[in-house]
């Protein structure tokens, strides 16, 4: 009989957007680790390990990320063990508490948004694998969306290509992003720019408010998945999630109409789960 | 990968490198002549995965069967209690098993899911065997084998059959089915993709009247899922048929996986250092599922399941790893044409060279996970993706009389003339490449389809047909006659008769692809 596999050590969590990433010491190859369990709980006090209602995952990796999370912030705690490959359990690591860090998307107020932020690229053009069509509909690789006007459904494709993707000219595409404010802000505001996933090639999202540049946003390697499925939040999903929020100047913003403009100008697509501007509350 | 003809035996060398699990465990599963185990407490059929035969050589065969009451347990261990069992077999002349030739016992474990892998020795070359497995009182169905011949004999007549992508969601097995109904068969090889990693949901599901619960739905990660996967598609009895009737080879192909992973890598942005306890358990998973010599066990993310066998004089298998090895997806048109650039990495690619050009056998057959003709160059995950590498193996194959490549991958019937090079239009016919169609991925399909152009432009491509099927090849010391089969339908029963979308003969000394 192998042995029973050692506890977990080094659990960490490390707290993000909407998520908390757990990551912790892989245990080696003998035995063969048929998985890990993690098991998790609200608030500060541990789950013991034993009760499989807290079991909130498995997975092979020692590595795993709590994701759909309140965007107001959540506090958890977690232990994670081991199961070989004759099932047999190891003891569960030492507890670790963390809170996720909550999103301008409930603690702001919003001033306009494209999609729902719900880890979904369905409400969006073509979605959820159309691709083939958005550069037949938009040669000239500009996506224009006038809030009040448009809607997400015929105006906004689920993906804003760039000049890796073969398929769509190898073309920096722009999304160009027209909104009205009453008043000149008197604050700084914040756009969140959540994605459901992005390519092997990663790349660059440049944000522009107005002609300013406003932020570089360097994209995650992604599942390379999200052309082809449009739902981040079904079990088990591959497609990889990712959260930007940043702060838009107030200076950069003025009364009247105000164009954002998002340009993928290096690397592979996005694929949208929604984009939006907050006022701070 | 060994350098002789014949894998090497198994080795006190190689069961204390094994790593992933004890050498103790590994030795057990194979042979535990004096075992005392406790018979298992359910009294439940414990082959509901059947049983099978591989790895054959001319003087015995590994003999498999995984124990499972209920081979659709959530946890990946087929309903047997953690706790090792004692697995007896029996070798016969004669299906009634009056006259048992062979017996031994091996230790059904826990950690290996309950699999056993023993190996029959000291039979008489080219022989038909029957095999069965005992736990307590139960006993499994009756298996058959032939040996090989002896090395250097000469040798009539050898009919194997290529089976590949056996997405059993997407319809029934029907041509393991036909395959099994063979009259002349002596081996079958697995081109690929045994199992498939996706989750089984609604949109995927078209195999009709079939029902699988939420644990099937998603992508197979853990042990225990992929374990899971192999228990689903090993309860097809058509499949179990195939088994039980021939010894079976294998190769993988990326499903076995992950879709389009490539060597390390993942083709979803999963860290290599992450990735590679996935890949862990999916080997271990198709070791344990398979009737494979003890080589083809893990250590931890590496292992090696390149062998091969002589059938005396008349052929030389080779089966080559086009996955562990290989460089990730080209990321453009110069990295694609890399002189360096790998499909079997420096080992393999080596080994096969050298099994090419010292092969004394009429036939010289590689088995490959995907297809080597060239068809276009965004194929980049067949060896479209890897010319540099492709032209060295095509200098190998020259080296060879009668080169033959079995592939698969594609879900097509194919049938192709391998030239000396793809490139040049007035490059000498080398051999041919036989590619095999799928099981059932891909459901019914048609003979033809949207991508029949793609094939048939080349004037190299003989053949295209993208039904179901398999493939069945006879050789002999004259000629190669290779029987391209379909069926047209396996979403909705498993009924479908079998018919013959083309055949060829290949004479010795002449490569090429003559319908008959």
């Amino acid at each position: 009989m192998s042995p029973r596999p050692q506890a977990v050590t080094g659990l960490d969590a490390e707290p993000a957007l909407a998520s908390i990433t757990l990551t912790w010491q892989p245990l080696g190859w003998d035995p063969l680790i048929d998985h890990y369990r993690i098991y998790a709980v609200r608030g500060e006090s541990a789950p013991d390990g034993r009760n499989e209602s807290e079991l909130l995952a498995k997975t092979v990796y020692p590595r795993f990320v709590h994701s759909d999370l309140d965007p107001a912030g959540e506090t958890w705690t977690y232990v994670v063990l081991a199961v070989s490959d004759a099932g047999r359990r190891g003891r569960p690591s030492a507890p670790v508490t963390a809170a996720s860090q909550p999103s301008v998307i409930a603690t702001g107020d919003e001033v306009a948004a494209i999609g729902a932020f719900d880890g979904r690229t369905l409400e969006f053009l073509h979605a959820p694998s159309g691709y083939a069509n958005i550069p037949e509909q938009f040669p000239d690789a500009l996506i224009e969306y006038d809030q009040g006007v448009d809607d997400p459904g015929t105006a906004w494709p689920y993906l804003l290509p760039g000049p890796g993707d073969a398929w769509a000219g190898r073309t920096a595409y722009r999304a160009r992003w027209t909104l009205t404010l009453d008043e000149a802000p008197s604050a700084d505001h914040d756009l969140a720019v959540w994605l459901v996933d992005t390519t092997r090639l990663g790349g660059i999202l440049r944000v522009s408010a107005n002609e300013e540049h406003v932020v570089d946003i360097e994209l995650p390697e992604g599942a390379t998945r999200g052309s082809r499925e449009g739902d981040a939040t079904v079990p088990g999903s591959t497609l990889r999630r990712s959260f930007h929020e940043h702060v838009v100047p107030a200076g950069l913003l003025h009364a009247g109409e105000n164009v954002l403009e998002l340009e993928l100008a290096e690397g592979g697509w996005v694929a949208w789960d929604a984009v939006g501007l907050f006022a701070r509350s | 990968m060994p350098a002789s003809a014949a894998p090497p035996a198994l080795s006190r060398r190689r069961l204390l490198q094994a790593g992933g699990a004890s050498a103790a465990v590994i030795a057990l599963g194979i042979n535990a002549p004096d075992a005392v185990a406790d018979p298992p407490q359910k009294a439940e059929d414990l082959f509901a995965l059947g049983i099978a035969s591989g790895a054959p050589r001319p003087d015995g065969a590994v003999l498999w069967t995984r124990l499972a009451s209920e081979p659709l347990a959530e946890d990946g261990h087929g309903g047997i209690d953690p706790h090792p069992v004692g697995v007896r077999w029996q070798v016969a002349t004669d299906v009634e098993f009056s006259q048992i030739l062979r017996h031994g016992q091996a230790l059904a474990q826990p950690e290996l899911a309950h699999a056993v892998h023993p190996r029959v020795e000291g039979l008489e070359p080219a022989t038909e065997y029957f095999y069965r497995f005992l736990v307590g009182p139960q006993t499994s169905p009756v298996g058959r084998f032939r040996t090989l011949p002896a090395d250097g004999a000469e040798v009539e007549s050898f009919a194997f059959g290529v089976v590949s992508c056996q997405a059993w969601y997407h319809g029934n097995f029907t041509a393991h089915r036909h395959l099994a109904a063979e009259e002349e068969l002596d081996l079958v090889v697995f081109a690929g993709d045994y199992i498939y990693e996706y989750g089984i949901t609604e949109s995927n599901l078209w195999r009709q009247g079939a029902e699988v619960t939420a644990a099937h739905t998603v992508e197979t990660e853990t042990l225990e899922q992929y374990r899971l996967r192999y228990s689903l598609f090993k309860t097809d009895p058509h499949l179990q048929a195939v088994h039980a009737r021939v010894p079976a080879v294998a190769v993988w192909d990326d499903h076995e996986v992950q879709n389009d992973y490539s060597g390390t890598g993942s083709s979803t942005g999963i860290p290599e250092d992450l990735f590679a306890h996935r890949i862990a358990v999916a080997y271990r998973a198709f070791y344990e599922n398979m009737p494979l010599d003890v080589e083809a066990l893990p250590d931890g993310p590496d292992t090696d399941i390149t062998t091969g066998f002589d059938v005396g004089s008349l052929a030389r298998f080779s089966l080559l790893d086009t996955r562990q090895f290989r460089d990730p997806e080209p990321v453009d048109e110069a990295d694609r044409q890399d002189e360096q650039r790998t499909m079997l990495g420096a080992e393999q690619e080596a080994w096969i060279s050298r099994r090419l050009e010292s092969s004394p056998t009429t036939w010289n057959l590689l088995a490959s996970g995907v297809v080597l003709a060239a068809v276009s160059d965004d194929r980049v995950d067949m060896w479209d993706g890897y010319p540099a590498a492709r032209r060295r193996l095509l200098e190998a194959l020259g080296t060879a009389s009668n080169p033959v490549v079995l592939s698969g991958d594609i879900h097509k019937h194919v049938a192709a003339e391998v030239r000396a090079d793809y490139e040049d239009p007035d490059a000498a016919t080398i051999g041919v490449e036989l590619v095999c169609t799928s099981v059932a991925s891909d459901g019914d399909g048609a003979k033809d389809d949207e991508y029949t152009e793609d094939w048939l432009r080349h004037e190299y491509v003989r053949h295209y047909d993208g039904r179901r099927g398999y493939l069945h090849v006879r050789l002999s010391p004259e000629e190669m006659v290779s029987s391209f089969h379909v069926v047209d339908w396996v979403e909705a029963d498993d009924t479908a008769p079998k018919q013959l979308s083309v055949r060829y003969t290949t004479a010795v000394d002449d490569p090429g692809l003559i319908q008959v």
